[in-house]
């Protein structure tokens, strides 16, 4: 058991001094995570809205094949993004394995089904009755969709941050593309997973105290918006 | 704005649940439809409005079929109105923000409109905390203040008291007199379709009952 305590020493210690290793693989992780985040919902959340309120042949199976995707397990998504960016694959001319960019376009395309599956369904279970109102008074698809978007940003608001929070507590698709090089694709969850095989539990429980205040200090401004709206 | 009908059907699987073969409503009058539960009328307005673009048949405004154009001229208040999560006055100028109107004249129809329908104290009320006769005066509100040629009404005074309902029908009157704007309203009532409407016309099953 004194190992466990002495961890959590440890671990306070290293957070209270700012421990630049520490700092440098959070600041990496909250870089890859964000931007995957935003170019995901940026371009998924109108989409997803869309199709939601769009009435077409087929919606059925689409709303399938969108449910299902969104629980495609992240090594998968790491293993297709690695075989393309891999030195003998399509796109291996762009150099980009092992890079944060690499990492950034995994995780963005881990998120896309999620993104857009969640806005989906909250765009076809309460976008309509929006949706009318905009087209009743003389609003174009267009219109109705800018108008979902800002009646139901809070709960917009929620999935973002449920990809968020998919992005960066995801360990499969970062380590298998980033490869978990030191100072370069180092992020919390591979750090983790990594200290934990060497036994060294100091940075691997400071590292994880952090991800959970990263976790709460989210959820918290999620609610306190949602309080307020 | 004058609507043609012409061999409308609209069906849920086997069952016809509206099945017109010929009506017109005039223009410039408040025609009633009413009918018992289920008799098709909100069926109606949902397809005049294309809210409900899944029908058989075809509907003529002014001899034209539905486009972009003829939308921006009409209006539909829902028997249950959703407002916008924003205040009263916000929401009333919606429709105006949607056809580019400059914001002078903006707050100067908002403020008639709420003046005549006597909701100003609620201007900056937020929709989601009015009653519900609150919200079905605003909803009317933001359904005239760009004076659409066709107001679709269902069941726009149900449940609200006797001074709303009052307000209401005066409004919907002035709209019709100074506007020449033809109003077709679905309502159970039938006191209030003979005080307020033109003509009424009466569906039962799906069909004109002659």
């Amino acid at each position: 058991m004194d190992y466990i305590l002495q961890g959590f020493k440890e671990a306070i210690s290293l957070i209270i001094r700012l421990d630049p290793e520490v700092f440098e693989i959070v600041f990496m992780s909250l870089l890859v995570s964000t931007s995957a985040t935003i170019l995901a919902s940026s371009f998924l959340i109108p989409i997803g809205v869309y199709l939601g309120i769009k009435k077409f042949k087929g919606k059925r199976m689409v709303s399938r094949i969108i449910y299902t995707s969104m629980s495609i397990p992240t090594v998968i998504v790491g293993l297709v993004v690695a075989i393309i960016l891999s030195r003998r694959g399509p796109l291996g001319y762009l150099d980009l394995m092992y890079t944060p960019k690499a990492m950034v376009i995994a995780q963005t395309l881990l998120l896309i089904p999620l993104v857009l599956g969640l806005t989906y369904s909250l765009a076809k279970s309460r976008g309509s009755n929006i949706s009318n109102v905009s087209f009743t008074l003389g609003g174009s698809k267009f219109d109705s969709v800018v108008l979902i978007i800002k009646e139901l940003r809070v709960d917009i608001l929620v999935n973002v941050a449920t990809a968020f929070s998919r992005a960066i507590s995801e360990v499969g698709a970062v380590m298998i593309v980033g490869g978990n090089i030191k100072g370069h694709t180092r992020v919390i969850t591979t750090s983790i997973s990594m200290m934990n095989s060497m036994g060294d539990y100091p940075m691997a429980i400071a590292l994880g105290i952090i991800l959970l205040i990263i976790s709460f200090f989210i959820n918290s401004f999620i609610y306190s918006y949602g309080q307020e709206d | 704005m004058r609507l043609d009908i012409e061999n409308i059907k609209k069906t849920y699987g086997d069952k016809i649940v509206l099945d017109i073969s010929n009506m017109t409503i005039k223009e410039g009058k408040i025609t009633g439809i009413t009918g018992p539960n289920g008799s098709g009328k909100s069926t109606l307005l949902n397809i005049i409005s294309y809210i409900d673009d899944n029908f058989s048949g075809k509907v003529k405004y002014n001899g034209m079929d539905f486009s972009k154009e003829v939308a921006k001229n009409i209006t539909y208040v829902f028997q249950k109105p959703y407002l916008l999560r924003r205040s009263v006055y916000d929401n009333i100028v919606y429709p105006l923000k949607l056809r580019k109107v400059d914001n002078k004249s903006q707050t100067k129809y908002a403020n008639d409109i709420m003046k005549r329908l006597e909701i100003e104290d609620l201007s900056n009320k937020r929709g989601q905390q009015l009653s519900g006769g609150e919200s079905q005066k605003v909803a009317l509100a933001r359904a005239l203040v760009f004076k659409p040629k066709l107001l679709l009404l269902d069941e726009p005074t149900s449940n609200i008291d006797s001074e709303s309902v009052k307000i209401m029908e005066r409004e919907i009157v002035n709209f019709n007199k100074e506007t020449s704007g033809t109003v077709l309203i679905v309502t159970h009532n039938l006191e209030q379709a003979q005080r307020i409407c033109d003509e009424v016309i009466s569906l039962d099953s799906g069909k004109v009952r002659n």
